[in-house]
């Protein structure tokens, strides 16, 4: 030991400190004159890994970790006297759509054929205020208590009136499987947990409602009685998506609200007991791989028509193109916090939910098939003794049975956030030092001009109040417009308001830019320290939210990376305006460009709570007008 | 010389037999009960009744005790109750949650789900109420293989008002009440055996031959009472009582409600039991006249039919008692046609719904609605008893009858909160009042609750599942304080059980691991290799 700290405390030459605080000077220096490389390498690295995220080699195979789900392990009794219900059930559902029913007449039917099976089944009336008004509708839900169980847990299956598929489809046999399920799982004793049953007004704002008076959590927009039946906590829910005749594929839909994810037990159990018990092949999304579409939907290929068919036909190239598609849908509907169906309003209350959608097709499967896998999979749900906590909440499913873990994709923003660090804390150290050319070197070297000019480096002062005062008055403005785009004003004339807002915002900082003090000619000039300071922001923002919503945050470092780390000024007034310009449609284009994102987004705000709207409006769009003022 | 010790060995065996013989009655009862949902209730009860005996003195508990001779009586809990000094005791194991709105109210009140147990004691100063208590539970549970041993000092209450004595109070010693519950038992068959071991029959004759574990256990719901009252008159009254809730709609092919013995139990009863001084099925019949009994010559009287199966009787015992209903195909939940159906009316004055609100892992809402679904105005007493897992902030009681605050609707509220004891942990906290509920309305009562941060050590092994909190109770005042409402009888009213999801670490092992071993590395190498080379000098650096 003593010979240890003998060795430890050896008494150091006092030069071999020196040496090695000179050899950190060296290494800070070295990163300094190498920063434009370092920061070019990371970028690149960066995005290059998230254009890498669909290859196959990144990706794993799926697998149960929770061992109380025992996935497809049981014996399933639904049968075809079962199918017959839920035929008869489509035939009277049908007969609704052609009287064209109410929604309270509607709910009224349900509930009267949920009590004729001696369950407790209510209504529910809920009204949403929104600012382009009010949006109402009526749900109907009956809660099964098991035998012998206390009624502390629950399981819910749920159907929406209106499919996913979109255009007013009705999601008439998803509500007639949930109705005959209804009859056939009360007849067993083998249900260790509630089982809730849901047909939710409309696509979205119904189980809204319902899983807000389930949970007591009413906003302030929506209006509606509290439950006349409840039952226990509920772990697990399936929400069924049949519109079409028949089906092909199950896909699954498992995106949440703001970006959460389901556990990825849930899925996989699923997968398996779809194929294994009920012969049906499990797809992520409406997405058929390339060997089950090749004769179906040509228009699904990755490839322009004028590829050379080796090209396309290549099997690794397809392999990438399908994850390439489904790896971007998925950040499309999480970058937005979309919900990709109703199973995502209820992973906000610690729900485990995914939609199974019948993929439209001639055949083979029905309700057979379906009925079948939803009763094994009520089975696995009824397994669970504590809720689902073993497997992934963050992944990206890149094929039905494959996965990414979160260190496969979380290093390619984090490498370009690092990037934009790096480059904003070089504009801080270059704004800190002025190249001063000495007045006597001057005088002296008049004559040999060939030599270079002496001088020094001098310290000058880097005053921030000029620049914070415009970070903090870009987000302000952010805020207004915010509160602009939610009111009802801009709900009613959207195309006018669009193209006025976007240019109020646009021309005010160039308006209001020279009221701003310029720092004294000693100082760094405002620009800079502007710049410095907006990419640490955008840099700091960016890894905070890829730790919570990784698509955000890719989205994020694809519009911001570069465009943030290259503003700067330039000598000429037009090309600096040009830029100026340019950052301003990448700031605020959104109002004139996309008016029918904008409209969604709002909804999603103001019914479901989705944080996309407010985050664009007070932290992205700030952020990009921030580096357009550097342009200035 | 032989004879004389033949004599002497004889009077010495009659001697005790002579002092300490005391009748011992047993009897049996089955009553069946169609409900109205299709259901069909059948309790049992085996009453031993042992005239003339009394309670031990707590007291007299450091004294030899009298020894024990019993014929009928079960030997097993005649030396626990001895043991302890029990007076009155009464554990109920029960599994599902009791519908009271479509079965109505139970013949035994004791319905709540999982393990209750509560036993009234004398005071004394040989060996504490407390002391007892905790010698009861574990005796109990090793004699009905129940986690009874867990209902410890984190669980235990008196609340004396709604569990009052329901027999005759000593004189000998003041009495205190010990109650706890563990809703989180499972019950199941081997909390049957030994139950069935009581009796002076076992399964072997009379109606427990019918307690068929495979049918009892299938039941939607089942459970099992043991209670020992102590009535001045009579003697110490045990009482074994088993209630099961069968499903014939759920079992039988056609989806009728019919039933007879066999299809209920699957077993017949092929003798009476021979020590049992009565023996009887009731058959409490339906309203309507669209129902047939067979066999069809029993004792009818108001509505039930009485069929003595008592080997004294001349009655032969049926070999199977089967109700039906000839014109009906296969059963209709709802009668009415009408589309929309009306709601259906529940069947009891009272119905209890209670939620805990909130999706936070730190804080929620209990809330509680009681309606009154009679024409009269109701006052009952709502007792909860909370585990110390959560903190019910009294300041937030809200008491609303349609948005309306009604504060002068709840009265003579008595709250203990949680108190400390010795071991470190925390007893529940009780909260106790009485509501009076206007006719025809539902009164809301809200309170908000914080969630308890364990320790992790505190955690259960599936502590992802979160905790069961027992049920609220309803009672019963006393008859003086509600005449208006006697006309309808009943004990209490337990509501469902909760599950509450507490701050819970991620447990996952790998994790952990990762987390807890970087999380070592970092603050011990760091530290000491600081500690071990760090030394601070100004050193000047020329450029």
């Amino acid at each position: 030991m003593d010979r240890i700290r003998g060795f430890l405390r050896r008494p150091r030459r006092p030069d071999a400190n020196i040496a090695r605080l000179r050899r950190r000077r060296q290494a800070a220096a070295y990163i300094h004159r190498n920063l434009t490389k370092l920061t070019t390498a990371l970028f690149v690295i960066g995005y290059a890994w998230m254009l890498l995220i669909p290859i196959p080699m990144l990706s794993q195979g799926t697998y149960i970790d929770e061992n109380a789900l025992q996935p497809a392990q049981v014996n399933t009794y639904w049968n075809w006297g079962d199918v017959h219900t839920a035929d008869l059930q489509l035939y009277q559902l049908d007969g609704i759509q052609e009287r064209n029913l109410t929604s309270e007449q509607r709910a009224e039917f349900f509930r009267t054929e949920f009590s004729k099976l001696g369950l407790a089944a209510s209504i529910q009336n809920y009204t949403f205020s929104t600012s382009k008004g009010i949006v109402s509708g009526n749900n109907a839900y009956a809660v099964m208590s098991s035998p012998r169980a206390a009624g502390t847990e629950a399981i819910v299956i749920s159907a929406s009136w209106l499919s996913r598929a979109g255009c007013g489809t009705l999601n008439l046999r998803g509500t007639s499987t949930v109705l005959s399920l209804a009859a056939f799982l009360k007849d067993y004793s083998l249900w260790a947990k509630d089982i809730i049953f849901i047909i939710s007004d409309d696509y979205l704002h119904g189980m809204h409602a319902w899983l807000n008076a389930y949970h007591g959590t009413i906003p302030s927009n929506l209006r509606t009685d509290p439950l006349e039946h409840t039952s226990g906590v509920i772990w697990t829910a399936l929400n069924i998506d049949y519109s079409s005749h028949s089906f092909s594929h199950l896909g699954v839909f498992h995106e949440g609200l703001n970006g959460r994810l389901p556990n990825q037990d849930l899925i996989n159990s699923f997968r398996l007991i779809s194929h294994y018990t009920g012969g049906v092949p499990m797809t992520v999304y409406d997405h058929l791989e390339y060997s089950d579409s090749v004769d179906r939907l040509p228009e699904q290929s990755l490839f322009p028509p004028w590829v050379p068919p080796f090209i396309q036909q290549s099997p690794q190239l397809q392999q990438y193109g399908y994850r390439v598609r489904n790896v971007v849908r998925h950040i499309g509907y999480q970058a937005r916090g979309m919900c990709s169906g109703v199973h995502g309003l209820m992973h906000q209350f610690r729900i485990d939910a995914i939609t199974l959608f019948a993929v439209p097709a001639d055949g083979p499967h029905g309700f057979h098939a379906l009925g079948r896998i939803v009763e094994s999979t009520l089975r696995t749900m009824n397994n669970l003794l504590e809720r689902l906590h073993a497997s992934f909440f963050f992944y990206i499913l890149t094929s039905p049975g494959t996965f990414m873990k979160i260190g496969m994709f979380l290093p390619s923003t984090i490498l370009v956030s690092v990037a934009m660090l790096f480059k904003g804390l070089g504009e801080w150290v270059t704004a800190g030092w002025v190249w001063e050319i000495s007045e006597a070197s001057l005088k002296g070297n008049e004559t040999e001009k060939s030599s270079p000019a002496k001088g020094t480096w001098r310290n000058r002062r880097r005053p921030m109040l000029s620049a914070l005062i415009v970070v903090v008055t870009t987000h302000v403005l952010g805020v207004l417009v915010f509160n602009l785009v939610c009111s009802r004003w801009f709900a009613e004339y959207p195309s006018f308001l669009a193209p006025v807002i976007f240019t109020t915002v646009s021309v005010i900082p160039p308006v209001l830019l020279p009221l701003l003090s310029t720092n004294a000619s000693e100082a760094a000039p405002t620009s800079m320290l502007l710049k410095s300071s907006n990419l640490c922001l955008a840099s700091t923002v960016i890894s905070i939210t890829s730790l919570l919503n990784f698509s955000l945050a890719a989205m994020l470092v694809t519009t911001m990376g570069i465009p943030l780390a290259t503003s700067c000024t330039s000598s000429s007034t037009t090309t600096s305006r040009l830029r100026y310009a340019g950052y301003c449609v990448l700031a605020w284009g959104w109002l004139v460009l996309v008016p029918g994102e904008v409209e969604s987004a709002i909804w999603n705000w103001e019914v479901l709570g989705v944080w996309f709207a407010p985050f664009i409006c007070i932290v992205y769009a700030p952020l990009v007008m921030q580096a357009a003022i550097v342009c200035l | 010389m032989r004879r004389a010790s033949v004599w002497i060995f004889l009077a010495y065996l009659c001697t005790p037999s002579f002092a300490l013989y005391r009748k011992e009655i047993y009897k049996e009862d089955l009553r069946i009960q169609s409900l109205r949902d299709g259901q069909v209730s059948t309790t049992f009860s085996f009453v031993t009744v042992l005239e003339g005996a009394g309670p031990r003195n707590p007291k007299a508990l450091g004294q030899r005790d009298e020894s024990q001779h019993y014929a009928l009586f079960p030997l097993t809990l005649g030396q626990i109750l001895r043991e302890y000094a029990i007076t009155e005791l009464h554990l109920t194991l029960n599994a599902g949650k009791w519908n009271y709105d479509n079965w109505g109210h139970p013949h035994e009140a004791g319905v709540g789900t999982g393990a209750e147990l509560w036993a009234w004691m004398g005071a004394s100063e040989v060996t504490t109420v407390d002391e007892r208590w905790s010698g009861l539970r574990n005796a109990l549970s090793g004699l009905f293989c129940a986690s009874l041993g867990s209902l410890d000092s984190r669980r235990t209450l008196s609340p004396t008002v709604a569990f009052p004595l329901s027999g005759s109070t000593p004189t000998f010693s003041p009495h205190e009440l010990r109650h706890a519950s563990l809703p989180s038992e499972n019950v199941c068959t081997e909390n049957l055996t030994p139950f069935l071991k009581l009796l002076p029959c076992k399964s072997h004759a009379g109606l427990a031959t019918l307690l068929n574990p495979q049918k009892v256990f299938d039941a939607d719901w089942h459970g099992m009472g043991v209670h020992v009252i102590w009535k001045e008159d009579t003697g110490i009254e045990l009482k074994l009582s088993l209630q099961t809730v069968f499903n014939p709609v759920r079992t039988s092919a056609g989806k009728r409600r019919d039933w007879n013995l066999q299809s209920l139990f699957d077993r017949s009863i092929e003798r009476s039991c021979p020590v049992a001084s009565s023996s009887s099925i009731t058959v409490i019949l339906p309203e309507g006249k669209d129902h047939k009994i067979t066999p069809e010559n029993p004792s009818y009287m108001d509505g039930l039919a009485i069929y003595d199966l008592s080997s004294s009787s001349n009655f032969t015992i049926p070999s199977n008692i089967a109700m039906y209903w000839p014109s009906e195909h296969s059963f209709q939940y709802r009668k009415s046609l009408s589309v929309p159906l009306p709601p259906l009316t529940p069947i009891t004055p009272l119905s209890v719904k209670r939620t805990i609100h909130g999706t936070t892992q730190t804080r929620g809402v209990l809330s509680v609605s009681v309606t009154n679904n009679s024409p009269q105005e109701i006052s009952v007493g709502y007792l909860e008893m909370m585990p110390a897992l959560i903190t019910m902030w009294m300041h937030t009681l809200k008491v609303e009858i349609n948005s309306q605050i009604r504060s002068d609707l709840l009265s003579e509220l008595k709250y203990h909160p949680p108190s400390p004891q010795s071991n470190d942990r925390f007893s529940p906290s009780m909260l106790q009042a009485v509501l009076t509920i206007p006719p025809k309305t539902t009164l809301k009562i809200s309170m908000e609750v914080n969630k308890a941060f364990l320790k992790y050590t505190e955690h259960p092994p599936d502590a992802m599942r979160g905790w069961d909190l027992p049920g609220a109770v309803f009672f019963p005042l006393s008859q003086l304080s509600h005449n208006t409402s006697s006309s309808y009888d009943w004990e209490r009213i337990y509501t469902p059980t909760l599950l509450v999801d507490l701050p819970t670490p991620d447990f996952s092992m790998p994790y952990n691991v990762i987390i807890l071993s970087c999380t070592l590395m970092t603050l011990i190498f760091g530290s000491i290799f600081n500690l071990l080379t760090r030394k601070w000098v100004v050193m000047e650096i020329q450029e």
